[in-house]
């Protein structure tokens, strides 16, 4: 059979199995979804130079079998999967647009992703850049009209894009295996949960506690790094182990806390001197132990929700924001263009920063009024939790300006350092690189978006517990990573989002649909023995096993296409260099 | 310009050198000729700053280097081609070119270096983005000088350029040592080929368990009796 149509049948298998599953619209969403990355898949494997149209044609066939499968699959899902497992038909006022939409619409997107590959390079690349926008920008809108109820988890997902990114600072450029990378999540989560919630009464504002708790990350990653650094490959990622699991326990037990000045305490009565024993801290219940610091306080954003108190300093703080952005571009480009990158970097930074500041710092009335929103007074524009339209944006937000800064720093000085010690860290202090230096940096970097994800989860869910920080994070952060393709962003991204949306809205809505068929095939026949009955209810919940399979998932990967699903071309090339060229692979020294 | 005085390494217990005197004046190549395991790979590294000497000093136009890390030596002007190459193997040829060029200051100059080293190695100029660990050695060796001249170094040190190569690359190494060092580069070469170092070199010392013993100009040297039964193999 025709290549391409066997991966129209692959793409139109997954998503009709799929609904299966999540039945509703998500017929509609998937087949678009699957339409786009079908089209991903099949434009390379036309010639460019037949033209967009020409291609367009081609890429019928394949298209049409997979929405072929696509429809059978989602018919047997209205008409026989949903009764078997005993839930109500459908309306057909959802089946028949729902399908509509799916088969027509995948169609239409294979065709159209297919097409601008007969594009001109750089016209692919920005129709692409355009198509993944709107993707981006729709989701959360369709999946509110749909009622599919994705984006709460998808959030979850992005949350572990980030902190891939982060980590793939270490692992991916620096090479430096951190197997306690959760640590960090976990600081920037107690950075934000200390400085904005009712357990010491202070209430700063979550647009200020993102760059605290990044700051904060940033120095702990000095810290925790500073004794790895003359370690190498299995002792580091022992001694990075270590602190996965001591971080966790310390916040478990920071709930009676007492620091005083040894001076006055200590040294001077041992020479009978009396003194005021100065004493900075005394019993003090940092972290709320296992019970965990709830509530935190969230964003607030006055443009989501106008009232008329907030209307004039709104339009300041717009006009401010518009100045500040045309201010940004004019020296950005200025700075750029004459040269001189570091200072049009830490300006354009700089003024970043300040006019984030600025616009979203509400300005205090009383304390009391700007703080409310933990105490449970709702403030005009604050992140509710039953609405994640906003925190979708925030943190896709939060993911650009990452890759943007991760785009930078592999392409500066710093980045080629790293690039340098995760081959021969010998060889490179010989070409004039500090291995300190450019160590420690990487733990910094990395844990600085660490901070960025752990303010935003916390403010997310509203609460920390320890528990979300033990070793098990640090692994699926790693397997995100390694699932993706070391190394490379848009791998991360992939890796990221594919475990996590797994993790998140696969196994559940798996869980649902194994109980509602066995409640309705397996179980009622096992009524004469309620022992078994049970016990076959109770295990067929697939999140019991979501360890093992994680497990099963990175042995198959590493055993099929150790490169990752979106390998760097580095890795792709030293993986199957062997298999190119007849000959061995490059070790690596 | 560089002068080693009384240097001591060692490793562990082992005394590998025994109080190393050197000098190199600006502007020569100074050959250091040994047999196997004689120290001269450790001279070089001390030199660096990869091995630390435990007395004795290392002055590089008077500045005091036995106390700095190597990659504040490399930045004061040292490089090295080191004994084994090590080139970054996952990165391309121009990468690797490129990472020579991190320790200097001037970054106008690096085209300019850059066409000097393709014109020196034009074997690398054809293999731009081919991965440093897929080359030959010889190749390998080429890269290995060619990332040190992209420093642009007030002293080049060579470890045995010549280890493993065919006698044709072998006269093709050193033809292009004599250029790097007409255009200006000071250089201390570490041969156990002696004949070919002492034929381009003009100074050389003789090193044995760690000791220098014996030092004179490469022409007498080379007439020199001991250095010529030892090390030449001419009886
Ligand atoms: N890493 C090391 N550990 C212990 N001994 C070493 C090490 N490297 C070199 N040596 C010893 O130091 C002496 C000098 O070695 P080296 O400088 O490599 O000699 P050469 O380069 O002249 O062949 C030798 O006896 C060698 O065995
Ligand atoms: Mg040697």
């Amino acid at each position: 059979m025709n290549e391409n149509i066997k991966s129209g049948i692959t793409f139109g298998l997954i998503g009709g199995l799929l609904t299966f599953l999540f039945g509703g619209w998500s017929v509609g969403v998937l087949g678009v979804l699957m339409g786009i990355g079908l089209g991903l898949a099949l434009g390379p494997r036309f010639n460019p130079r037949d033209g967009w149209m020409s291609l367009a044609k081609q890429a019928l066939p394949a298209a049409a079998a997979s929405g072929a499968i696509l429809l059978v699959l989602s018919l047997l899902q209205n008409y026989v999967i949903d009764p078997a497992i005993g839930q109500n038909f459908e309306d057909l006022d959802v089946v028949i647009p729902a399908n509509l939409v799916g088969v027509v619409g995948g169609i239409l997107f294979t065709c159209i992703v297919t097409a601008l590959h007969g594009l001109s390079e750089e016209w692919e690349r920005k129709g692409k850049i355009i198509l993944l926008g709107l993707v981006i920008l729709a989701f959360p809108f369709v999946d509110k009209f749909t009622e599919l109820r994705w984006t709460a988890q998808i959030i979850f997902a992005l949350i572990f894009v980030i902190l891939g990114l982060g980590l793939n600072i270490v692992v991916g450029y620096a090479g430096l295996l951190d197997l306690g990378y959760a640590a960090f999540f976990a600081i920037g989560a107690y950075t934000t949960g200390i400085l904005s919630s009712p357990q010491h009464n202070i209430f700063l504002n979550f647009w200020l506690v993102i760059w605290i708790a990044a700051g904060v990350g940033a120095i702990f990653g000095l810290i925790l790094g500073a004794p790895t650094l003359p370690l190498r490959g299995d002792y580091l990622a022992i001694v990075t182990l270590g602190f996965g699991e001591i971080v966790p326990v310390l916040f478990r037990n920071l709930i009676d806390v007492t620091i005083k000045e040894p001076l006055t305490c200590w040294i001077l009565p041992l020479f009978k001197i009396q003194t005021a024993c100065i004493t900075f801290m005394s019993h003090e219940d940092l972290t709320a132990g296992e019970k965990g610091i709830n509530p935190v306080g969230r964003p607030i954003l006055p443009i989501i929700k106008l009232n008329e108190a907030m209307g004039i300093e709104l339009v300041i703080k717009i006009a401010v924001l518009l100045v500040a952005l045309a201010l940004i571009t004019f020296l950005y480009i200025r700075i750029w263009r004459n040269g001189n990158r570091k200072v049009g970097s830490v300006a354009s930074y700089a003024a970043i920063v300040a006019a984030i500041l600025i616009v979203f710092l509400p300005i205090p009335r009383t304390r009391v009024a700007v703080f409310d929103n933990v105490l449970g007074i709702i403030q005009p524009g604050e992140f509710q939790s039953d609405n994640p339209i906003p925190w979708y944006f925030l943190i896709i937000a939060i993911i650009l300006l990452s890759i943007f800064l991760i785009n930078r720093l592999r392409e500066s000085r710093l980045g080629r350092a790293w690039m340098a010690i995760r081959e021969d860290e010998l060889a490179a202090a010989q070409m004039g690189i500090d291995p300190v230096r450019t160590k420690l940096l990487a733990f910094a970097m990395g844990a600085t978006f660490s901070g960025f994800a752990g303010a935003f989860y916390a403010a997310y869910i509203r609460g920390i517990f320890p528990s979300v920080f033990d070793f098990s994070a640090s692994i699926i952060i790693l397997c995100c990573v390694i699932l993706g393709g070391i190394g490379n962003i848009n791998g991360v991204i992939v890796g990221g989002l594919a475990l996590m949306t797994a993790d998140r809205l696969f196994l559940p809505a798996l869980k649902d649909f194994l109980k509602g068929l066995l409640d309705h095939t397996v179980l009622p026949a096992l009524s004469s023995n309620p022992t078994l009955q049970a016990a076959v209810g109770q295990n067929a919940n697939p999140i019991l096993y979501r360890f093992l399979l994680f497990g099963l998932t990175l042995v198959i990967m590493m055993s099929v296409r150790p490169e990752g699903l979106v390998p760097s071309a580095q890795r792709r090339m030293e993986l199957h260099a062997g298999e190119e060229s007849g000959g061995t692979p490059v070790a690596a020294k | 310009m560089l002068e080693l005085k009384d240097v001591h390494t060692y490793y562990g217990n082992i005394h590998a050198l025994k109080g190393i005197s050197l000098k190199v004046e600006k502007g020569e190549i100074v050959t250091l000729i040994g047999s196997n395991g004689a120290g001269k790979s450790t001279t070089l590294r001390t030199i660096q700053g990869i091995n630390r000497p435990r007395s004795g000093s290392i002055l590089l136009e008077g500045e005091a280097l036995e106390k700095l890390p190597p990659h504040e030596i490399a930045l004061r002007g040292v490089a090295q081609s080191p004994e084994g190459r090590m080139i970054f193997p996952r990165m391309t040829v121009m990468e690797n070119l490129e990472m020579g060029a991190y320790a200097r200051k001037d970054k106008s100059g690096f085209d300019e270096d850059l066409e000097r080293v393709f014109n020196l190695f034009p074997r690398l100029k054809e293999r731009i983005n081919q991965k440093g660990g897929t080359l030959s050695g010889g190749e390998q060796q080429m890269l290995a000088m060619g990332r040190a001249l992209m420093a642009r170094p007030r002293i080049l040190l060579l470890d045995e350029p010549s280890m493993g190569l065919s006698p044709i690359l072998v006269e093709l190494i050193f033809e292009i040592i004599q250029t790097i060092n007409k255009e200006g580069t000071t250089i201390l070469l570490v041969e156990q080929n002696a004949l070919m170092a002492l034929s381009i070199a003009n100074r050389g010392y003789v090193i044995q368990t760690g000791e220098i013993v014996l030092t004179d100009t490469a022409s007498k040297l080379k007439a020199n009796e001991m250095v010529r039964k030892s090390y030449l193999g001419i009886e």
